[in-house]
């Protein structure tokens, strides 16, 4: 429920939007006035008394958060129940009830009942004459995971009425349509909101009588103890205020959240293993905890000293809080309403400080999870562990390596979230590389190498690297060199005193600066505001003498060897990572004051790893398996051209000669090339020969290029020369690859297969039974040094065996995740399958890569929409659409387990609860077989299914799609065309900077 | 008996900043002041009492000039145990280990208690301490802290009360819980008697002065420094005496001065410097002898020719014996992080022949550093024939998943 988010600007419709948000979310249209949610008090208004009563009956029970509610049993009574309870405590704008009231043409049971139903005086006054009519379809359930949940639904609409009322506006016009009684409007929403999420059949979801014979026993869970007599008691304490004159303040209710019931996403098929996770449980003891209003009249501006204020009354609030200025938690019950008194000491001024309580939480809630994060920070570091960046090290534990001037930082990255299986602390196990030298150290040795290109080679090595200052632990990205500028220039300090770098580390910090003549580093932290509303910009400078180099250097990721000894303290296999994980959960509960650091908020956290969740996840045994290094259709190569240095002329010869002996085995027919020998290495010297051979030959299928060394420029000229000026699929291969005689026979293979697929042909594909199904992989790439934009890399599925893909790029503005040229892409592969099918695709699969779980919403509000949008350009044309978004990055971590041994699970296991996030409807996928390291699986979350894709048919589609990747003959970590643009967009962003020519768009010519 | 500086430190700061703005802040003033001390008597124990936040040891962290062990003692261990982290190491410290030794230590205790540990300290400071004891507390501070632990130093920062009435807008002390708030005569009175009672000479100072003819009610806060005036005696006594301080945090710096990380960084400097030379001296007999030779067995030269003509001191020529490269001794010794971590070649080589981690000739002037053994495990990294975990099997069971779906839709 960001405020700041974009209008959805797609049709409205009941079936396109309700998944996105609970049932009050539903189906807002752009241009219509923003009074959604209220309108639906018209319907009750005729309707029969009985009716009525039936949903103000509930109210006396427990107000339920509405949650996804998929099992229909409990999210019926969900929906009646918190409307009643909000309806009698709601106070204030007395005077508009009784316009209601008036307004009202029903019996006289209704009017008693509307009485007590005061809609709120914050609302602006332009929309109140709709609210006061209607208050009661306001609000039942807020948006799952929003964080305006946290006060009352209608402070909620007084202070961001853009944000709430813009929406429901849809569900209005069904309701009034086509329902008549309240009870069975709420259920047409939440039919909607069923249809959206797909899985659950319909039917079942959609019987309206089951929400009035479940009311009472609605509500289950671990807060209904404690949540029924609250609610019974605001709800009694407000009856008894009912008559509250004109004029007097708003009261806030009350509300108690409580846990959503998870969606379905388990599937069924797969036969059951025995498998551990880095989730560790944490176990809750407190009861609730409350959530308080904070009001200071008259008004501190300052967080800063209205943090100073709290404390002078810890008496009252006890040690345990979280404030954050304006919303304060506690572990513990106060009154309804407490008045303090505070000094403000600048001007001693007396200020009245008002506690009130709006909310009590499940200790699970979601609100809770900062603060719980926060605690878990202090343990870490009461644990003796550093942080840097995000995550906690052990310098007592460090690996040196001396040879390379580094060190290795074993750690951890925790975090504590709240699944479907509960609260879980999630431990990963994380290294961090630092390195003794100093970026001047290493400005020093580029300036031996290369003086001419100095500053160019400094750009390259430094900007997008981390470094970590001498003088405190923080970590930056270095955006920018500043050349002009020495240590003996001068900046403005806070207090406004302008200081030299020279004076001001030499004062502050003891640091002598040694070299004066150093230019300095530039970081541009992101803008961002801070909890008083100061917004952080402007660039931060560094010393690079002061500045520690982070990472492994880009030198040393290309010397195997090296990377050898570095890969062997970091990929650590599942048996020392449990070992690991088990260490740190000995730690935390044998250091007492981490337990009671923990025990403040009432958590603890369970020893052992061996209660992990052992539950049954599933394997793919049962799946057609492809049989691979075969070829399904092969591409004569009638006519393609070698080019080769002198250097390399031996090489280039075997290797043709390998080509044409193992091309006949393979069914390829290959001819003999144009050989071009080069008399040096030089990029004019290739380019320029590449270039006249195709201008003199046009009818040349394939260049091939064999380069001595790792040469990215001229790799880049040669791709650049080949995807856009002149399209032809080329290839280029180093000649070192090539120089083993004794294995020039496999790579020979390999690259031929390779090459196969760059001209159009076709390897090994999986039977996927559904028809004309299209499955599209989108993927972006960023530049690490951020200066150049995103691309965006699209591939489609053309026919139905999966093995002709459509590719397209789009470039889009730098810190944009977005897809805006995604319709184009869309479009054309559209148009591209018909050409090929004669006919549009009825089913498309979307597996999009690299989204956060912070932007989901945004692909959900965002991208879904520029999808649909694609579709009605097409008449009459509705294909069943499934958004799946793919994340490779997650801290998850899957053990297999067996006779007390940990180990790794096979590919095609799969997770589907316990772990899984609780607002959508997700898995974890194992597809790859894990040679070193541990078990890794990617995260697959169904933002959107209206191919009514059940879980099973998601996860068996998706692991199929990992098995056709035509460069690697197994299965890989993510979906065949979610690599294949990756590849794509690599190859645009970092070699091409530009799109690749639209004849090369049915080949893969970027493999 | 509240050592409640911070409070007092903050809102002073506060008031004068809005009238009588020092700059930098007064409470900054005062710790500069200690720090400069320290930089010219370079004292290496010492001890700050209230040292509340830690902001002051924070500060002398960094400021170190040689001090060894720091300790804070405060009444109150609740800011103790929020503030101590920020006293830990920081990741550079253990990147590049500092040359002395430094040790932080923090206790949860009081001035007027006699505590073993305090005793044999080069300095103690007690920056706006004194003003919070009760006048009968003062004298007691004055046994303890310099009859009992009779430090070589001693830094005592208060209020100057004549500095008040230029405080706007400030009615009795400056904070309230300051005891009592002394003129400048007041504090010399008690200053001097304590010199002549337990041996030290006093001179005075302060920071913060007023502007014009006010310059006259003297120093903001007012500073007496203490030198003690005999021949420190006790600090090998005996420590018989209980503890009677709760100690609270304890942290011991990395630094060279520890011989097993003086040994780690010396090898490790060594070994990085010797396969950088190694590496260099192989690409370059790869560039003399590429004619495709690179899976030959490399050429058996005893000495590379390079140089050995040029062959000064300074430059002795890395060479290939059998099947070790050897690289001389002064070699490594010309990189100046060697040099600067071991004084004489000698030294160096003392330090390595010791080392299980250097493999060294018997006269100990060459290191030998396997030769070529780049090529023994070069497997190919990304795509090894892994094909075996795929069976061909294709199991035939009649999918469809339209139908599925078609039934499902239809419930």
């Amino acid at each position: 429920m960001d405020p700041k988010r974009p209008p959805f600007p797609g049709p409205p419709g009941v079936t396109r939007m309700p998944w996105m948000q609970s049932a009050e979310d539903q189906g807002q249209l752009p241009d219509q006035p923003p009074l959604g949610r209220a309108r639906g008090l018209v319907l009750p208004k005729d309707e029969p008394l009985p009716g009525r009563g039936r949903a103000l009956g509930v109210p006396g029970e427990m107000p339920v958060r509405f949650g996804r509610g998929i099992t229909p049993s409990v999210s019926e009574p969900l929906v009646g129940i918190p409307r009643g309870v909000r309806l009698p405590t709601d106070e204030g704008g007395f005077g508009r009830a009784r316009g209601f009231l008036l307004a009202t043409p029903e019996p006289s049971v209704g009017i008693g009942r509307g009485a007590t139903v005061r809609p709120v005086s914050t609302l602006d006054s332009e929309k109140s004459d709709v609210q006061e009519k209607m208050p009661e379809l306001k609000t039942e359930v807020e948006a799952p995971g929003s964080g305006s949940s946290l006060v009352s639904m209608f402070r909620g609409l007084g202070i961001e009425p853009g944000k709430t009322w813009g929406r429901g506006a849809t569900p209005v016009g069904i309701s009034l349509g086509t329902e008549s009684d309240c009870i069975r409007m709420r259920f047409a929403v939440c039919v909607c909101s069923v249809l959206g999420r797909g899985f659950v059949g319909v039917g079942r979801a959609a019987l309206p009588p089951m929400s009035v014979g479940r009311g009472p026993i609605g509500p289950s869970g671990p807060v209904s103890p404690v949540a029924a007599p609250f609610s019974l008691q605001s709800a009694a304490s407000v009856s008894e205020e009912a008559p509250v004159l004109p004029g007097t303040p708003p009261k806030v209710e009350v509300k108690i959240e409580t846990v959503k019931e998870p969606l379905q996403k388990i599937g069924t098929k797969g036969s059951p293993v025995s498998i551990g996770s880095n989730y560790i449980p944490i176990c809750c003891k407190n009861e609730a905890v409350f959530q308080y209003h904070v009001t200071f009249t008259p008004n501190v501006e300052s967080v800063g000293m209205r943090f100073g204020m709290m404390k002078e009354h810890r008496p009252t609030t006890g040690e345990v809080v979280a404030f954050d200025g304006s919303i304060l938690y506690l572990p513990k019950r106060l009154e309804e309403v407490v008045h303090l008194k505070a000094e403000r000491k600048t001007d001693n001024q007396e200020i009245d400080i008002k506690i009130q309580l709006t909310k009590i939480l499940p200790p699970s809630s979601d609100l809770c999870i900062p603060f719980y994060n926060v605690v878990l920070r202090r343990v870490m570091k009461l644990l003796g562990l550093k942080l840097v960046g995000r995550n906690h090290y052990d310098p007592n534990a460090v690996v040196i390596l001396g040879k390379h001037r580094l060190q290795v930082w074993p750690g951890y990255s925790t975090s504590i979230k709240h699944t479907d299986g509960g609260l879980y602390l999630i431990v990963d196990v994380s290294h961090k590389v630092l390195r003794n030298d100093s970026v001047l150290d290493v400005m020093n040795l580029i300036y031996q190498g290369s003086r001419e290109s100095f500053q160019d080679e400094c750009t390259k090595e430094f900007v997008g690297s981390i470094v970590i200052t001498r003088y405190n632990n923080r970590t930056y990205r270095i955006d920018d060199i500043e050349w002009s500028k020495s240590p003996k220039d001068t900046f403005t300090l806070a207090d406004g005193t302008v200081t030299t770098f020279v004076d001001y580390y030499r004062k502050n910090y003891g640091i002598t600066i040694k070299e004066l003549d150093q230019p300095l580093l530039i970081h541009r932290p992101k803008e961002r505001s801070k909890p008083g509303g100061k917004v952080i910009t402007g660039e931060i400078l560094l010393l690079p003498e002061l500045s520690f180099m982070t990472g492994i250097p880009e030198k040393m990721r290309k010397d195997f060897r090296a990377m050898k000894d570095l890969t062997m303290h970091i990929n650590v296999g599942a048996e020392q990572h449990t070992q690991s994980l088990k260490q740190l959960l000995h730690n935390i509960n044998s250091n007492n004051e981490a337990v009671s650091e923990l025990a403040r908020w009432g958590l603890s956290i369970n020893l052992s790893l061996d209660v992990l969740n052992l539950k049954a996840p599933i394997s793919f045994s049962h799946i057609a398996l492809p049989v691979y290094c075969i070829c399904l259709h092969q591409v004569p190569l009638n006519c393609w051209a070698v080019f080769y240095p002198r250097r390399a002329t031996d090489q280039a010869e075997e290797l043709v000669t390998t080509f044409t002996r193992v091309a006949g085995p393979m069914g390829i027919r290959i001819e003999r090339p144009i050989r071009v020998e080069l008399r040096d290495d030089r990029t004019e010297t290739f380019i320029k020969s590449i270039h006249s051979q195709l201008t003199s030959e046009p009818r040349v299928q394939l260049v091939v290029c064999i380069m001595t060394g790792n040469r990215d420029d001229l790799y880049s000229a040669i791709k650049k020369l080949c995807c856009i000026q002149s399209p032809v699929p080329s290839q280029a291969i180093n000649v070192r690859t090539i120089s083993q005689p004794q294995k020039l026979r496999s790579i020979a293979q390999k690259i031929l297969l390779q090459i196969n697929c760059k001209l159009g042909g076709e390897l090994w594909t999986v039977n996927v039974p559904l028809k004309y199904l299209m499955v599209i992989g989108v993927d972006v790439h960023h530049d690490v040094s951020k200066k150049s934009r995103s691309v965006m890399g699209f591939v489609a599925s053309l026919n139905s065996m999966l093995t002709k893909w459509y590719s397209r790029v789009t470039f889009q503005m730098p810190h944009e995740e977005i897809i805006n040229g995604f319709r184009v892409c869309l479009l054309a592969a559209l148009q591209k399958y018909y050409e090929v099918n004669h006919a549009f695709p009825e089913k498309i699969v979307i597996y999009r890569d690299g989204v956060s779980d912070g932007q989901l919403k945004t692909v959900e509000l965002y991208e879904i929409p520029q999808v649909l949008k694609c579709f009605e350009t097409i008449p009459n044309y509705e294909p069943k659409l499934a958004f799946i978004v793919v994340q490779k990055r997650i801290s998850t971590t899957l053990y297999s387990y067996g006779s007390h041994h940990f180990g790794t699970p096979s590919p095609g296991t799969v997770l589907d609860h316990t772990v899984t996030n609780r607002d959508w409807v997700d898995f974890y996928l194992m597809a790859h077989s894990i040679r070193q390291g541990c078990g890794l699986p990617t995260h697959y979350i169904a933002v959107y299914n209206t191919a009514n894709l059940t879980p099973d048919h998601l996860q068996r589609l998706t692991f199929k799609m990992c098995h056709l990747y035509w460069n690697w003959p197994g299965t890989i970590r993510v979906p065949a065309p979610c690599k294949y643009a990756h590849k794509l967009a690599f190859l645009s962003g970092q070699y091409l900077h530009s799109e690749p020519a639209i004849q090369l768009s049915e080949k893969l010519f970027f493999l | 008996m509240c050592l409640m500086r911070t409070h007092s430190r903050a809102d002073l700061t506060k008031t004068l900043a809005m009238t009588t703005p020092f700059s930098p802040p007064l409470y900054m003033q005062r710790y500069q002041f200690v720090i400069d001390y320290v930089k010219t008597y370079r004292p290496k124990k010492v001890i700050d009492f209230g040292c509340a936040e830690c902001c002051l040891l924070k500060k002398l962290k960094f400021h170190r000039n040689g001090i060894q062990l720091l300790v804070g003692v405060d009444i109150n261990s609740v800011v103790l145990l929020k503030r101590m982290h920020t006293l830990a190491p920081l990741i550079s410290d253990y990147l590049q280990p500092s040359d002395g030794p430094l040790t932080i230590e923090l206790y949860q205790g009081s001035v007027t208690e006699r505590e073993p540990c305090t005793r044999g300290f080069d300095l103690v400071t007690c920056v706006e301490l004194i003003e919070h004891l009760e006048l009968v507390e003062v004298a007691s501070f004055s046994e303890v802290v310099f009859g009992y632990m009779s430090p070589g130093a001693v830094i005592v920062s208060t209020p100057n009360a004549e500095f008040n009435p230029l405080l706007p807008g400030l009615r009795g002390f400056r904070n309230y819980d300051h005891k009592f708030e002394w003129t400048r005569a007041e504090f010399q009175t008690w200053a001097h008697k304590v010199c002549r009672d337990y041996g030290y000479s006093v001179h005075f100072t302060g920071v913060g002065e007023a502007v014009g003819h006010w310059r006259e009610v003297g120093f903001c806060t007012q500073i007496a420094v203490f030198q003690r005036n005999f021949h420190d005696t006790m600090s090998n006594a005996k420590r018989l005496e209980p503890s009677v301080y709760r100690l609270m945090y304890r942290v011991v710096y990395p630094s060279l001065s520890d011989n097993n990380i003086y040994q780690r960084t010396l090898v490790n400097e060594v070994l990085y410097e010797a396969q950088h030379l190694r590496q260099e001296w192989l690409s370059r007999m790869n560039m003399d002898s590429s004619n495709n030779a690179h899976f030959c067995a490399p050429p058996l030269m005893d000495v590379f020719q390079h140089g050995l003509e040029g062959g000064t001191r300074d430059c002795q020529p890395v060479y290939q014996q059998g099947g070790t490269i050897c690289v001389p001794l002064a070699r490594v010794w010309s990189s100046p992080r060697v040099r600067a971590l071991c004084g004489s070649v000698q030294r160096l080589r003392e330090e390595l022949q010791v080392d299980s981690r250097v493999r060294m000739s018997a006269d100990g002037t060459v290191l030998i550093l396997p030769a070529a053994a780049d090529d023994e495990d070069d497997e190919e990294v990304e795509e090894e024939e892994n094909v075996k975990a795929v069976s061909g099997v294709a199991n035939n069971v009649e999918e469809d998943w339209d139908r599925e779906l078609g039934c499902y839709g239809n419930v």
